[in-house]
């Protein structure tokens, strides 16, 4: 009876992600969609929790949920979105079917035979929050990534700057060239 | 190494990061001057002073840094010295062009120099996150450097190419590196391969599919068959600069990743090289080896039909994938030797190529080979130029692409793979014609319209010169390059 619980409670929480997931994917509405990628960001976010990623698991709601979902919906808005259905074409479906059933084949026994590395109950940390090892972390062993994480941010804005900012301002006196 | 005193294996990277931050405050708050670009210039400076400062990394001993993040042996120390060299040029083209408008010269150079970073880093890393992380600062500039184009239409649909091709294939990489995680519990390659080596034969298979997910990575940064098709769009729409930066930087960077992630993970040194950890059984020498000849061939064989420069450029540059796994197949220290000098002469050659398809095309407003037709009366330095690089490529005496392929031929033959060469032989024969056909243009045919005139400031004429004066300096003195190569083949596990 102990494990039915747990494994219960991931089991629902994966349904849930891998729903809504496959709606946002298939659904027509893109507005839809991006409500339907909510259901899985929290389905996410319980799952954090679940494996006891306390911080992981709220910075999941917090930046995902609260930030870049919204940021995506207020971008649909903004750009002009008309309530007409998106057209969608298929494209090489049986040979993507084919495809799929191939790697399927190959990846699910060996996704189910693989010998994981499974810790015993005993070797686990006792259960607290993971937010002052997290620190501790970043501070040592991880302190080169968490820099450049810092300059990869820094460099991913500048682009989205230049991206964004389109030819506002010409060069030269000359106008920006268009090709057929 | 704990962070403090990793900080002296780290000075070239040091010295980028100050640049971006120099190059960043220059572009706010200079002015602006003719003729003069202040972050342009900052930037060049840097990479010229990061160089210098790699070659202080030659002289240290090979050690973990960063508490096992990163690593520090020749090999990594060659690869920094050679994203660092191709930014450096890439910028001076940049300098010299007016493809990237210039008020947009700023932010280019800050994600270059990032991009240059995240190269350095991969070539570096010892640890699963840290590679993830450093392909992902390469990978995101490099989509927003193909969108950097003046011409609207062909770079919007480059970059948005790249992205999406890019990120299913970096997703499949992640989905890869996850199972390693899941297998093994630990992130740092050491950790990785001591518990694959110990593992039982049951492994074998989940092993197998976390190669296949992380090749298909590496596959698409070296644009290896089948997940070259982003290359020819991309190559065509992107900046002439950026293509010749993807064409070397990135390929590179795929192939430092390939030899350090496969080399470090899945192998155990043996003697003259590498062998494949004892519980898993798959010939993975092999495996590249069938795809390295597959890679070449569609190669060469999709170039024939290009009238565009940079589209043709994109196939040889497959092709030139294919003939680099080559090396890499063998598993060898000798083979690994053989893709350093090859990647040196194709450093140089390339960006010759693409400098002369730069200068000639700013002026005559083509990339077409039709454009190029009669240019040698216009034009006799980039025609010979071209004619030089071109010669490189398909690997003919004097050139640095003679030896090149000597070595890598070499190496294969030293394995008894004989059917590999004879690919690889058969295929540079193939690559003749098509080389063959732009030098007829420039030389040969006539251009119905009045003499081609290429104008060009003598600081471009200045870069040409020293990109193509090692082509044909390699290709008869190699003998110091083949030592530098080597010496850079060291890799530390």
């Amino acid at each position: 009876m102990d494990a039915l619980l747990p494994s219960l409670l991931f089991y629902a929480f994966a349904g849930v992600i891998l729903g809504s997931a496959a709606f946002t994917a298939f659904a027509r509405d893109i507005v839809h969609a991006a409500f339907s990628l909510l259901f899985t960001f929290f389905g996410l976010a319980c799952l954090y929790l679940y494996l006891g990623a306390d911080f992981v698991g709220l910075s999941q709601v917090v930046i995902y949920v609260g930030g870049i979902l919204v940021l995506l919906l207020f971008g649909v808005m903004f750009t002009g979105h008309q309530t007409q259905e998106t057209e969608k074409r298929t494209v090489n479906f049986y040979w993507g079917l084919a495809l799929i059933a191939l790697l399927g084949a190959g990846m699910v026994p060996a996704l189910l035979k693989a010998p994981w590395a499974v810790k015993s109950a005993a070797e686990l940390p006792e259960a607290k929050s993971t937010i002052s090892s997290i620190a501790t972390l970043l501070m040592t062993d991880y302190l080169l990534p968490f820099e450049i994480a810092s300059l990869l941010l820094l460099m991913a804005l500048i682009g989205a700057v230049v991206i964004a900012r389109g030819e506002t301002k010409t060069d030269e006196g000359e106008s920006p060239e268009t090709s057929a | 190494m704990g962070n403090i005193e990793s900080l002296a294996y780290f000075i070239p990277e040091l010295i980028l990061t100050a640049t971006v931050l120099a190059v960043l405050f220059a572009d706010v708050l200079g002015g602006e001057r003719e003729g003069f670009d202040p972050p342009a210039n900052f930037a060049f400076v840097g990479c010229v002073a990061a160089f210098l400062a790699h070659f202080t990394l030659y002289s240290l001993p090979s050690t973990p840094l960063f508490n096992g993040i990163l690593i520090h042996d020749p090999f990594g120390a060659f690869f920094k010295g050679f994203f660092i060299f191709c930014t450096g040029v890439t910028t001076a083209m940049v300098i010299v062009s007016r493809e990237v408008a210039r008020f947009k010269k700023g932010e280019f150079c800050v994600i270059i120099l990032c991009v240059c970073i995240g190269m350095c880093l991969v070539a570096a890393s010892r640890d699963l996150l840290m590679i993830y992380l450093s392909l992902e600062l390469m990978s995101l500039g490099s989509y927003v450097m193909a969108g950097f184009s003046r011409k609207i239409g062909p770079s919007e649909e480059a970059s948005l190419k790249f992205v999406l091709y890019g990120g299913v294939s970096t997703g499949i990489m992640l989905f890869g590196i996850s199972l390693l995680y899941g297998l093994t519990g630990g992130t740092s390659f050491e950790a990785v391969r001591s518990a694959l080596a110990g593992a039982g034969s049951g492994i074998e298979p989940i092993a197998f599919l976390a190669l296949l997910m992380v090749l298909v990575g590496v596959g698409y940064k070296v644009a290896m068959v089948p997940f070259h098709f982003w290359a020819p769009d991309v190559y065509e729409g992107a900046p002439t600069a950026v293509t010749a930066f993807l064409s070397v930087a990135s390929k590179g960077t795929g192939f430092a990743l390939l030899i350090r992630f496969f080399f470090s993970v899945f192998m155990q040194p043996a003697e003259g090289g590498w062998a494949t950890l004892a519980p898993l059984h798959f010939d993975w020498g092999l495996t590249i080896a069938v795809l390295s000849a597959i890679t070449m061939t569609v190669g060469n064989i999709g170039a024939y039909p290009q009238t565009n420069l940079k589209r043709l450029l994109a196939y040889s540059g497959v092709a030139h994938a294919g003939y680099l796994l080559m090396g890499v197949s063998l598993m060898t220290s000798t083979g690994v030797e053989a893709v350093i000098f090859y990647l040196v002469m194709y450093l140089f050659t390339n960006m010759t190529a693409f400098f002369v398809i730069l200068v000639v095309s700013e002026s005559l407003g083509t990339e077409r080979i039709a454009g190029f037709r009669g240019l040698w009366r216009g034009a006799p330095v980039a025609a010979f130029m071209m004619t030089l690089a071109l010669f490189s490529l398909v690997g003919l005496p004097p050139t640095a692409g003679f030896v090149g392929k000597l070595y890598l031929f070499y190496a294969v033959l030293q394995q008894k793979l004989y059917w590999l060469a004879v690919i690889g032989v058969l295929n540079s024969v193939l690559s003749l014609y098509y080389y063959a056909r732009i030098i007829k243009a420039m030389y040969l045919e006539t251009s119905s319209e009045t003499e081609p005139a290429v104008h060009s400031s003598p600081l471009a004429g200045l870069i040409l010169i020293v990109m193509a004066a090692p082509v044909l300096y390699f290709g008869v003195f190699w003998n110091p390059l083949v030592e530098y190569a080597r010496y850079c083949a060291h890799l530390m596990q």
